[in-house]
């Protein structure tokens, strides 16, 4: 138990040191800007598997132990942390400040959000759930630690593969994994089924929260007609917890989140489907003064490397969500900006295409 | 959606998916209900939140010509129901509800009416009780026990076994030290298919007839049997205690060399032994 805490609390120190690096102001002149803690976590979360990408996938393609990956990643995540406690030590000292301030303020609400979050915990890291998906992702991960090299067997029957799969190639979430499990000897089933499980489940309900605030504490000048809103954003996420236990069938991103919670598709039907939708509000109510579309760049880009069903379906959201919203405000350089949004989908989306046509085929072996 | 198809449904594949999906959740319906809301009650901020993207939505990803057109690009058989997951179900139905319990003078009585609407909408995710994990591993203890005699018992670091469904699904998650004679598209095959005579003649897939005689329960000549276990290099068969072909196994000479608390272990001598080695890759780097 204590390890499984200590993972998740590692996750998120790391996922902020990431994150604030995003969203800290660079310059004396934007001293003013601002972005909730809470969103620096989850533009953290992404912007780790983002930078994750780019180390995993060359040792990878050219037939690299997980071992070597795991030692270029480490002295990075240690390099990251470090530079962004330098930069960004005064700020996430504010930040626990504020957070303190705002639990002594809020206990109440506080109390119910920790009590609906430990629900959530136990039922995603206690329950016992068959899904015939884990067969892969799980076994993947066990697979590649026990072999240390990366996708190059098949972890259904632990056969070698003269090949690598595309649909996993760059999504390397996985890969991720077995660097954690083969550093701290974790075992996979216990990283992902309950540290990265807990980690998921929490991260989506940050954001459920952040959407609830942005929703009922909406601040432009006028008084909202919802009184006690700290309590409402608590009952918010309490429904949302409601309908994610009951809107089921065995494709609805509920029940990803709820029995899934590890998958790479669960991750992007909820964590990331949403992180888009807050941003997009910030966008449309014009709030959010700190990078917002370097953070939706991320986020498509990260979900991209954690899922390939993130590359046909946030293209999508972000064209029925962005597109609207830019043409009734008229700011056509935004249209550029979603543009750059959409590439990495379309990019990975077409790549696939390519391999599964016969147009190149990756080796896991020198030809 | 694998059992969906959009050639052979045609622009009715959008409703089928539509069906498959919602199951018999009504949240769908609430969602309709609740954008209706917003149209007619809603402030500006709100409809220019949750009107453009739902209607955008119903043009493109419920319009029933875009999986017919997209299939010729991209085969979105078994993946176009992940659209759904755009519409903010999750988001809209919660506000609007949290709205009416927090704006009304009868909060109480408009929190337990919401929560019974909620309720009632949809199917509780653990409708068939809540199985607790009995392990950290989050595993069956006799899976664990199944891989623990394996392994006491075979001389080599990665054994190969025959294993039923469920085990062979979560084996290697556990033990990434078990290979396995079956794959996942073997055993997807298996759930809703039986073998033709053909199929258990084929020689470049002898895996079918450890199917067809273990799993089907359709009858294989007990030497097809034992040569399908040689040309799969299977050394231990590991089947539930009471099933109808312990004593087939038996009877083509297999050894019982374990039995755990749900699953009795078979070992089969394999004429030429097969050591399965790890690929040196030192050799490239």
């Amino acid at each position: 138990m204590l390890v499984i805490a200590l993972g998740v609390i590692c996750n998120f120190i790391i996922y902020l040191a990431f994150g604030s690096l995003i969203t800290m102001p660079y310059n004396k002149k934007r001293e003013g800007v601002k972005c909730p803690l809470l969103l620096s976590v989850v533009t953290g979360f992404f912007f780790y598997y983002f930078v994750f990408f780019f180390v995993c996938v060359p040792p990878m393609q050219y037939f690299r132990p997980l071992s070597m990956l795991t030692s270029i990643w480490v002295p990075v995540v240690a390099s990251v942390v470090l530079l962004s406690a330098v930069f960004n030590g005064k700020l996430w000292v504010k930040w626990l400040k504020n957070a303190l301030s705002y639990v002594r303020r809020h206990p109440a609400a506080i109390i119910l959000l920790t009590v609906l979050l430990s629900i959530q915990i136990v039922l995603v890291s206690c329950t016992y759930n068959f899904t015939l998906d884990a067969a892969y992702y799980v076994a993947n991960v066990a697979t590649s630690v026990d072999t240390n090299m990366m996708n190059v067997y098949d972890p259904f029957t632990g056969a070698w593969q003269d090949h690598y799969e595309m649909r996993y190639f760059f999504a390397t979430y996985s890969m991720q994994d077995s660097v954690v499990c083969q550093l701290t000897g974790i075992p996979a089933l216990i990283w992902t089924k309950s540290v990265m499980a807990i980690t998921i489940i929490l991260l989506t309900n940050m954001v459920y929260i952040m959407i609830a605030r942005e929703l009922i504490v909406y601040k432009d000048g006028r008084k909202d007609s919802i009184r006690n809103p700290e309590l409402a954003v608590v009952i918010m996420t309490g429904i949302m917890f409601v309908v994610n236990l009951t809107f089921i069938t065995i494709y609805t991103s509920s029940l990803f989140l709820m029995t899934r919670t590890y998958e790479g598709k669960a991750i992007v039907g909820n964590l990331a489907v949403m992180t888009l939708f807050y941003l997009f509000i910030r966008m449309n109510d014009e709030s959010i003064n700190v990078r917002p579309w370097l953070i939706t760049f991320i986020v498509c880009f990260g979900a991209a490397t954690i899922s390939s069903s993130a590359n046909m379906l946030l293209p999508v959201e972000l064209t029925v969500l962005f597109i609207p919203m830019i043409f009734r405000k008229k700011k056509w350089s935004m249209l550029l900006k979603y543009a750059a949004c959409v590439v990495p989908g379309v990019v990975f989306s077409l790549v696939f295409v390519l391999y599964v046509k016969g147009y190149f085929v990756l080796y896991t072996f020198p030809k | 959606m694998q059992s969906l198809n959009v050639t052979e449904n045609g622009i009715w594949y959008l409703r089928e998916c539509l069906r498959a999906y919602t199951g018999a959740c009504a949240y769908f319906m609430l969602y309709a209900a609740a954008l209706v809301y917003v149209c007619v009650f809603g402030s500006k901020r709100e409809k220019e939140i949750f009107i453009p993207c739902s209607v955008f939505l119903l043009v493109t990803v419920y319009n029933p010509v875009s999986p017919v057109l997209l299939d010729r690009f991209f085969d979105v058989n078994s993946e176009y129901y992940r659209f759904f997951w755009l519409l903010p179900v999750i988001v809209l139905i919660p506000y609007l509800c949290t709205k009416l319990v927090m704006s009304g003078g009868k909060t109480k009585t408009a929190a337990v009416l919401i929560t019974a609407i909620l309720i009632l909408s949809g199917k509780f995710v653990y409708a068939d009780g809540i199985k607790l994990a009995k392990n950290i591993y989050k595993m069956p203890p006799d899976l664990i026990s199944v891989s623990e005699a394996i392994h006491a018992d075979s001389n080599v670091e990665y054994p190969k076994a025959f294993l039923e469904y469920e085990y062979n699904m979560q084996m290697r998650q556990y033990d990434p030290k078990m290979q396995l004679t079956i794959d996942r598209e073997d055993y997807l095959y298996v759930m809703t298919n039986d073998y033709t005579d053909e199929m258990l003649k084929d020689e470049e897939h002898p895996q079918y007839r450890l199917l067809a005689e273990l799993i089907k329960l359709q009858d294989v000549d007990p030497d097809a049997f034992v040569d399908a276990l040689e040309a799969t290099k299977t050394e231990y068969v590991v089947v539930i205690k009471d099933h109808p072909r312990i004593g087939y196994l038996e009877k083509a000479g297999l050894k019982k060399v374990a039995e755990t608390s749900e699953h009795v272990i078979y070992k089969y001598d394999v004429k030429e032994p097969y050591v399965f080695e790890l690929v040196d890759y030192s050799v490239v780097y």
